[in-house]
């Protein structure tokens, strides 16, 4: 199977799009009913990781927007090298 | 051109490349003049600055972002071509017709050279679009649209730029639908002023200084809409070429629906009002993704369960089947055995009927054949009997010729004195009756 053959260890994933695709690819896996109890229970593990990650992202975005002025920023920028 | 001043008055150590001349100065002023007068005359589009007046005429600068050309105008000019004086005024997008023109000034006056223009009206629709297909068609050729298409727009970025003007709705529009998709990151404003001739390149500075931050993943330029003289900045060659250089995806929501802008065009997505900019900038909506992760949870939380859940269930099963399979024997054999016994018992009692039987029917054969035998002898004596009782019937008499004489009920007269006494009588024959009256004085 290509997908017990995938390590499961691997928990950080590249962006949400490739966390949300693996996520997906694993509920269609379970869904189907053909894994076996050790791949099922890595699936299942790796698929709690994956919308932990999930998650963290979306709750990175989820305290409410926060707006700056580049203006700002770069003014910050300027007087950071003569306060350092 | 020009007289040639003598090469003695002139020192050798200074004589300089050997050009032609040298000439005097106001001569070749004059031909300057006339042969700037000479060149074909044009139209030109741009937009008008520096608008200054004196008592014969009217100048300007006539400018894009490339260039400009010092213009001039005869008031009378001006009058002709039916343009008040507010309506030549700085910002306005014109078009001018002229030529080149030189004033070699004189020995007080300076000279000076400027686009004499003999007429002059605001630019149109027309000719605005005129020049974008030309530039459009440029920019094709060159494959600057492709670039920013070609660059990956993040599913859920966390921070977004944006260039628009300070006080405008498209900011508040920007904002408001951000939070209707349920995304609250971080945006960085790079205020700018988004129409006359200073918007292009500040609109291209602050896009230029927001790629420039690496947490910023997606920029927004937007503005609300108007006539495609006031979107003329969002077609200016040079922002268009630097959006198309970005390394961070543009996303253009200019103008509305119906307003096609050149960065439209080599922005990663053109859209038609901000509410589209932000599902573009933010392709996922944050408040559905809540809710398929929960989804998500409660699948995993059940095959994990399921799995283990199932397997025991079927282990326990398993671990039955050799009690049940042994007690499925046992009850197999015992019904087996009351079968047995059952059918024994059924067996005794059917020998028994089965005795009682042949012996019925042997019983019944015997009587039947000592039945027979008798039936037989019977038979003869019944067949004797009728033979003898046929010959004592009357009838048998009374057909050889005898007669029995009854009385007219019936009853048979033995004797001569029952019959003489009778009135009536009958005389019956084997073939009938006679009826007879007997003669009493006869006897």
């Amino acid at each position: 199977m290509e997908m017990s053959e995938q390590d499961p260890s691997k928990t950080e994933p590249d962006s949400y799009e490739a966390a949300v695709e693996r996520l997906e690819e694993i509920i269609d896996r379970l869904d189907s009913g053909q894994s076996g109890l050790r791949e099922t229970l890595d699936l299942c593990k790796e698929g709690r990781e994956l919308v932990s990650y999930c998650a963290a992202e979306l709750d990175e975005v989820g305290a409410g927007l926060k707006e700056l002025r580049l203006d700002d920023l770069a003014a910050k920028l300027e007087a950071s090298p003569e306060v350092s | 051109m020009g007289q040639t001043v003598e090469k003695s008055e002139l020192s050798p150590r200074s004589a300089g490349p050997q050009f032609p001349g040298p000439f005097a100065v106001g001569r070749y002023a004059r031909k300057l003049q006339g042969w700037m007068r000479e060149r074909p005359r044009v139209q030109l589009i741009g937009e008008v600055t520096g608008v200054g007046r004196s008592k014969v005429q009217a100048y300007f600068e006539l400018r894009d972002s490339e260039g400009a050309i010092p213009c001039a105008i005869w008031l009378n000019d001006l009058e002709k071509a039916g343009l008040n004086e507010s309506s030549l005024r700085d910002g306005a997008e014109v078009v001018i017709s002229g030529g080149l023109d030189y004033y070699p000034g004189g020995g007080q006056a300076s000279p000076n050279f400027c686009f004499r223009a003999t007429h002059v009206r605001l630019a149109g629709e027309g000719d605005l679009i005129a020049r974008l297909e030309a530039l459009r068609k440029q920019l094709r050729a060159e494959g600057l649209f492709e670039l920013q298409k070609q660059l990956a727009r993040p599913l859920l970025p966390k921070t977004i730029g944006v260039v628009t003007a300070e006080s405008g709705a498209a900011r508040r529009d920007l904002c408001a639908g951000l939070e209707r998709r349920g995304w609250g990151g971080s945006l960085i404003w790079a205020f700018a002023p988004v129409q006359d001739r200073h918007a292009a390149p500040a609109i291209g500075l602050a896009l230029q200084d927001l790629a420039a931050r690496p947490e910023v993943e997606a920029i927004v330029v937007t503005r609300g809409g108007g006539s495609l003289a006031d979107l003329w900045a969002f077609c200016d060659e040079t922002l268009c070429r630097t959006v198309a250089m970005l390394r961070v995806p543009v996303i253009s929501a200019v103008g509305h629906e119906r307003d096609s802008t050149l960065i439209d065009d080599v922005a990663a997505v053109a859209c038609s009002t901000p509410t589209h900019a932000v599902e573009a900038a933010v392709p996922l909506d944050c408040l559905a993704a809540r809710e398929s992760l929960q989804r998500c949870t409660l699948a995993l939380r059940r095959a994990g369960e399921g799995a283990v859940g199932n397997r025991s269930r079927h282990l326990s099963a398993l671990a039955r089947g050799p009690a049940r399979a042994l007690q499925r024997q046992r009850t197999d054999l015992n019904r087996k055995i009351r079968e047995v016994r059952a059918a024994a018992e059924r067996g005794l009692s059917d020998r028994a009927t089965s005795q009682r039987r042949i012996g019925t029917v042997v019983l019944e054969r015997a009587r039947l054949r000592a039945a027979g035998a008798d039936m037989d002898k019977r038979r003869e004596a019944l067949h004797r009997a009728a033979v003898t009782l046929r010959a004592h019937e009357p009838e048998r008499t009374l057909e050889r010729g005898y007669a029995l004489v009854e009385d007219p009920d019936g009853e048979p007269l033995t004797s001569a004195a029952e019959a003489g006494a009778a009135e009536r009588i009958s005389l019956r024959f084997s073939d009938g009756n006679v009826r007879a009256r007997p003669e009493q004085d006869r006897t």
